[in-house]
């Protein structure tokens, strides 16, 4: 405190830490994996093959309730009055994006939840019998409860990057892109990550439907991709304080986690090894587990460069 | 008819001497840690021999159109009916979104209360008892004008009719409350 005004300590521009960070990375995970999960159902469906069992739709019901609830809870706990946390869930200010996030997610948590219990019926009933009559109302309701839990994981994916974009004085963050961005990377957090569960626990045959799945992986890394184009691209031609954001990959420690981390981890290694790996390895599990590991990495770095040097460059 | 409370902080008669950042600490009871209104000394600008300094007062802005306001989830953050932008401690959850959200950086959380806080004009000491803020009364140089610009006879009114002003990022459309008359000394840029 060297200034007569006092310290400037309160002033620091990067308001949300990596605790928010984790948290976006965690709300996308958990709606990507059931976009993923539902995608692929429909899709088996709409060819008339089975859809009960599979391993990716299994892994989805461990991924996606596991990964929104420690979000939250992270979440919660990083609030200045966690205890304090229910008069979010009792007053609505509609211009506030964080309201529209509080209102799909008390719809989305349950609906993930019972999304689980559906599909480990057999084990959720050995040990809580008394669910059985629940359950069967949901078994009736199940595809309307997979269209809605469809949209809202779409609004999930969405409003964290509405969320951030928002905050009108930070150029990287005041963009359209961000939602899309935080879209797509959501579905490749949400497939590798429902790869990487079904590798590990559910997976007897080497490929069941991992391939489907691998599958949507070329088009999310090129979209993902295109929106890290577009917003760079954007931000260049939006003004001086824009421009000079964009130094945000090319100076300090975020543009190495940008290059290192979103790009190398995020989008070379999986779409280079896909390309070049030896047939004889691609369903190894080796393989599966080290690519999506990878993915999972760079989506998480991806909303750490995002919150961090997105609120670095202030105009 | 509404208030419109504004102030104007001339750039020209301000000396940077803290004595307003002092009175509003003192006033507000703000914990040590922590500001409300700091004048920050910038520069020096200009070419030799014609050197100054700015002084820069960062406090909240009272946009018209606060962004502050318009992110918070649970409208803890509101406007007042005087206009000024106020903070509803026991609606609020900590979550810093209008802390991020402000682009002049002027809200910060009051280590007591772990809610949000900021100049509200004095609104309920000085304000109330029909006094100018800490910060106006204070100023040995009478930099500060304060006053309701919807009165059209108020000393506010007459300054910002009669002299050149500027806002803080106007760009952002938030509107702001605090006017600044700028420095008549020039300088380009070396």
């Amino acid at each position: 405190m060297n200034n007569i005004w006092g310290s400037m300590e309160q002033y620091d521009p990067v308001v949300w830490n990596w605790i928010i960070a984790v948290y976006l990375f965690m709300a996308g995970l958990s709606a990507g994996s059931m976009l993923v999960a539902i995608g692929l159902k429909w899709y088996k469906k709409n060819r008339g093959l089975p859809t009960e069992g599979l391993p990716v739709i299994k892994a989805a019901a461990i991924v996606a309730p596991v990964s929104i609830s420690l979000g939250m809870a992270l979440l919660v706990l990083d609030l200045t009055k966690p205890f304090e946390f229910y008069h979010i869930l009792l007053n609505y200010n509609l211009t506030s994006v964080m309201a529209w996030g509080v209102l799909a997610l008390l719809v989305y948590i349950p609906l993930v939840f019972v999304f689980a219990a559906l599909v480990f019926e057999k084990q959720v009933l050995k040990y809580a019998p008394w669910l059985a009559g629940i359950l069967k109302v949901c078994r009736l309701l199940e595809n309307s409860i997979h269209k809605l839990i469809f949209v809202l994981a779409i609004g999930v994916g969405a409003y964290t990057g509405f969320l951030l974009s928002a905050l009108i004085s930070y150029p990287i963050l005041n963009t359209a892109i961000l939602p899309a961005l935080f879209l797509t990377s959501a579905l490749s957090a949400g497939s590798a990550g429902n790869v990487l569960v079904a590798t590990l626990f559910f997976s007897k045959e080497k490929s069941d439907c991992i391939d489907q799945v691998h599958r949507i992986e070329y088009p999310v890394a090129f979209n993902e991709a295109l929106c890290l184009v577009l917003l760079f691209v954007g931000l260049n031609f939006s003004g001086p304080a824009a421009q000079g954001a964009l130094s945000a990959i090319t100076q300090g420690v975020w543009a190495s986690v940008f290059w290192i981390g979103v790009v190398g981890l995020g989008l070379l290694v999986p779409v280079l090894s896909s390309i070049f790996a030896p047939k004889s390895w691609r369903h190894t599990k080796g393989f599966l587990i080290t690519v999506s590991c990878s993915t999972i990495l760079g989506v998480l770095a991806l909303r750490h460069f995002v919150v961090y040097a997105g609120q670095s460059y202030i105009s | 008819m509404t208030k419109r409370y504004v102030l104007v902080h001339d750039e020209n008669k301000c000396i940077g001497c803290q004595a307003c950042n002092v009175a509003c600490r003192s006033e507000n009871n703000v914990p040590e840690s922590v500001t409300r209104l700091q004048v920050r000394i910038e520069g020096p600008y200009g070419n030799f021999p014609n050197l100054h300094f700015k002084y820069n007062r960062v406090s909240c802005e009272q946009c018209e159109n606060a962004p502050c306001v318009k992110v918070c989830p649970t409208g803890a953050a509101y406007v007042n009916d005087d206009g000024i932008v106020s903070i509803n401690e026991n609606k609020c959850v900590g979550c810093l979104y209008c802390v991020a959200a402000c682009p002049y950086k002027v809200r910060f959380i009051n280590p007591e209360t772990r809610a949000p806080d900021k100049c509200d004009f004095c609104k309920d000491s000085r304000l109330a008892r029909g006094e100018q803020p800490a910060c106006v009364t204070v100023c040995p140089t009478q930099a500060l004008t304060f006053g309701d610009a919807n009165d059209l006879n108020s000393e506010v009114r007459k300054v910002l009719d009669t002299k050149p002003s500027y806002q803080q990022k106007v760009n952002l459309g938030t509107e702001p409350r605090v006017y600044r008359i700028p420095s008549r000394r020039g300088g380009i840029k070396a």
